[in-house]
């Protein structure tokens, strides 16, 4: 592990707008050589953090997308056993077809131990998987190291990943695994945020706009019984859906009428709702 | 350092590991401690690992840090404690009884409601008189209602970071609305429900059957010949009717949904249906059973493979599940007798079971308990209870 990386800090990306705590916490996490686990309801920008983090820290970014069935071992490596039967049949290949070794290949906590570079490893969605591989994922995480049986060679990390973890679900993660991560919750973003965040992404809208579209989106967070409430993604699109649309005139948000309402609310259910609440305040 | 701050931590049920504490330590060595505030979102990130517990963190902190008043418990707040008191009562009278020094056969008398201004108007009492005081009692380390230990007095750490002061972060309690959600700690029961779950392969065929591309290949004395295998994907349809009707099973429906909810992602589809007491001509999709009602005789529209499991505690007036009209509610007086519906049910999916919170050695006292076990394989509502359940309803045939 270099010396140099461990001291480098983390203090945000061009397209991501930190809170000083965040902060805080990304650079004790990687101090303290620990995983650092969010939450947060969907569309608080989770995933994004660790893109951010990459970019800031100038180092490659690895995502592991977890999903139900996966098994722990194609996180780690795959036994290429298909190209290796391919091979022995023809042989026209420059692999060797007696060593086993040359069939073995990196899976994504694989490739970040193997890599030559500090990298950052997310991984994406870690409530999808079973509790088993949650706790032996972080066994592997802990030790740095892990074992390829068909080889029975041990694979010890060069550096160790930063390593970030997303969770969405309100359920809680086994005890164990909480255990050996730091944790925070990402609330979801205040106006002020908001308005930083439009401000990041959208660079040259006027004020006005985004004040006015900023007021509406809470506005529609507001409404009550919505099963799936929009979050910061649905309101960037809008905007990029307002900016795209030459008739739309800022005054007519204010009036209620509201256009794209498809952008912020996906289910019918919710649309019908909403629809059914800017008719109300119209009259 | 801090020791009294972690127990703090822990007397108000934030459950704080001594390696946690250790390794908070090891981050204040790692020279990113600088101020109040920093300590405050450390501390956090290393101790806390669920957002139910930050609004206590948040009261905690400042109590600690700045002597802050706990602030005073709201009357929700009361009305919580003595509905979780409540449940204390139920689940263990003796003990609670004993814990309050109270005569156990005189509130034996009272009913439910009673019972709850009964706590309540002692809780007020309480709070009236003994601030500061000890935690008068329990309430399974969820509410953050803690009245404050003794003040430790001397652990002050002066000045605070630039822009908000941590003291002013955690007086905010933002994290308020997530306190209120309850305790999800029936994860590992959870794991009971894991095996409830059918394999049937679905899609495309796109996953190499490497033992059977082996074989073939060997037949074909050497030439190559792939097989693949339609993935493996569960299917399985989970409905659930569970009985909110009446205090008696208030303490389980959540319990019970949250087990459930627990499992869900590895069900392809789970729905929850609402009923009182019995099943009469409908289930309710809503709590309140009231909104979206749903008729039992649409529900051989529904996979045959579903499997169907009803959360009760079958106990009523025989009258109730035998006779025709027997239903409780006035819309719904002209109806079958309960007991056809449920034998409707049971004839329509194969895989049913009920589960019942009354623990198995009363069950005999009971007559409906009896008439139900008739139609429908009934299990208690215990993890050993459930794994049975599960068992039942992964059977074949």
């Amino acid at each position: 592990m270099s010396e140099n990386n461990s001291f480098q800090k983390f203090r945000g990306a061009s397209k991501y707008v930190l809170d000083e705590e965040l902060a805080k916490i990304v650079n004790v996490s990687m101090a303290l050589e620990m995983p650092l686990l969010l939450k947060g309801e969907p569309g608080t920008g989770k995933t994004m953090l660790a893109h951010a983090i990459a970019e800031n820290l100038a180092m490659p970014l690895i995502s592991l997308n977890v999903k139900s069935s996966m098994k722990l071992v194609d996180a780690l490596y795959q036994y290429d056993t298909l190209t290796r039967l391919n091979d022995s049949r023809f042989g026209d290949s420059t692999r060797d077809v007696s060593n086993i070794e040359d069939y073995i290949r990196m899976g994504k906590i694989g490739q970040a131990f193997v890599s030559d570079v500090r990298t950052v490893l997310l991984i994406d969605e870690i409530d999808k998987a079973d509790t088993d591989f949650q706790d032996d994922m972080l066994d592997i995480l802990d030790q740095m190291e892990f074992d390829i049986m068909e080889i029975d060679k041990t694979v010890k990390a060069k550096n160790r990943p930063v390593i970030i973890i997303t969770s969405n679900a309100k359920k809680d993660l086994s005890d164990p695994f909480l255990g050996r991560c730091n944790f925070h919750h990402i609330a979801f973003p205040d106006t002020d945020m908001m308005k930083r965040i439009i401000a990041v992404h959208f660079p040259n809208l006027d004020q006005e706009v985004a004040d006015a579209c900023i007021e509406a989106f809470y506005r529609f967070r507001r409404v009550d019984g919505i099963e799936k409430k929009p979050a910061t993604r649905e309101l960037i699109n809008w905007i990029r859906a307002l900016k795209a649309d030459p008739d739309f005139d800022v005054s007519s948000l204010s009036r209620g009428d509201v256009p794209y309402l498809g952008v912020f609310f996906k289910k019918s259910t919710d649309l019908a709702m909403a629809s059914k609440m800017i008719a109300r305040s119209q009259n | 350092m801090f020791i009294n701050f972690f127990y703090s931590l822990r007397d108000h049920g934030i459950p704080v590991s001594p390696t946690s504490f250790l390794r908070f330590h090891k981050a204040l060595n790692t020279g990113q401690v600088l101020s109040l505030k920093d300590l405050y979102t450390v501390a956090r990130s290393t101790l806390v690992k669920s957002e139910r517990y930050f609004d206590s963190y948040d009261q905690i902190f400042a109590h600690y840090f700045e002597g802050a008043e706990m602030p005073p418990i709201t009357d929700l707040e009361l009305d919580e404690i003595a509905r979780a008191l409540l449940e204390e009562w139920l689940k263990n009278p003796a003990q609670m009884a004993d814990a309050l020094g109270i005569d156990e056969s005189k509130l034996r008398k009272y009913t439910p409601e009673e019972l709850i201004q009964y706590f309540l108007d002692r809780l007020k009492e309480q709070t009236k008189e003994h601030h500061g005081g000890d935690r008068w009692i329990g309430t399974g380390g969820t509410s953050p209602v803690g009245h404050s230990g003794v003040h430790p007095g001397g652990m002050r750490v002066g000045g605070s970071g630039g822009g908000m002061s941590a003291i002013k972060v955690a007086l905010e309690r933002r994290y308020r609305d997530y306190s209120q959600q309850g305790p999800l700690t029936q994860s590992q029961i959870g794991e009971a429900l894991k095996k409830l779950r059918r394999m049937v392969p679905s899609g495309p065929r796109d996953v190499v059957n490497i033992d059977k591309t082996i074989y073939e290949t060997m037949r074909n004395a050497g030439e190559i010949e792939i097989v693949f295998d339609k993935r493996l994907k569960d299917r399985l349809k989970i409905i659930l009717m569970i009985d909110n009707g009446g205090w008696s099973m208030d303490p389980y429906v959540h319990i019970v949904q949250v087990l459930f909810d627990y499992a869900r992602d590895q069900f392809k589809e789970l729905k929850t249906y609402f009923f009182h007491n019995t099943i009469y001509e409908k289930v309710w999709e809503d709590y309140t059973r009231y909104k979206k009602p749903q008729k039992i005789i649409t529900f051989p529209n529904k996979d045959p493979e579903s499997r169907i499991v009803i959360v009760g505690d079958a106990s009523m007036a025989p009258y109730e599940l035998m006779y025709e009209s027997g239903s409780i509610y006035f819309e719904e007086k002209k109806s079958k007798a309960s007991i056809d519906n449920l034998k409707f049910l049971a004839k329509t999916f194969r895989h049913t079971v009920w589960l019942n919170p009354r623990p198995r050695n009363q069950w005999s006292h009971t007559w409906t308990i009896d008439a139900i076990q008739e139609v429908f394989p009934m299990y208690e509502l215990t993890l050993d209870g459930l794994d049975k359940a599960v068992n039942y309803l992964m059977l074949r045939n």
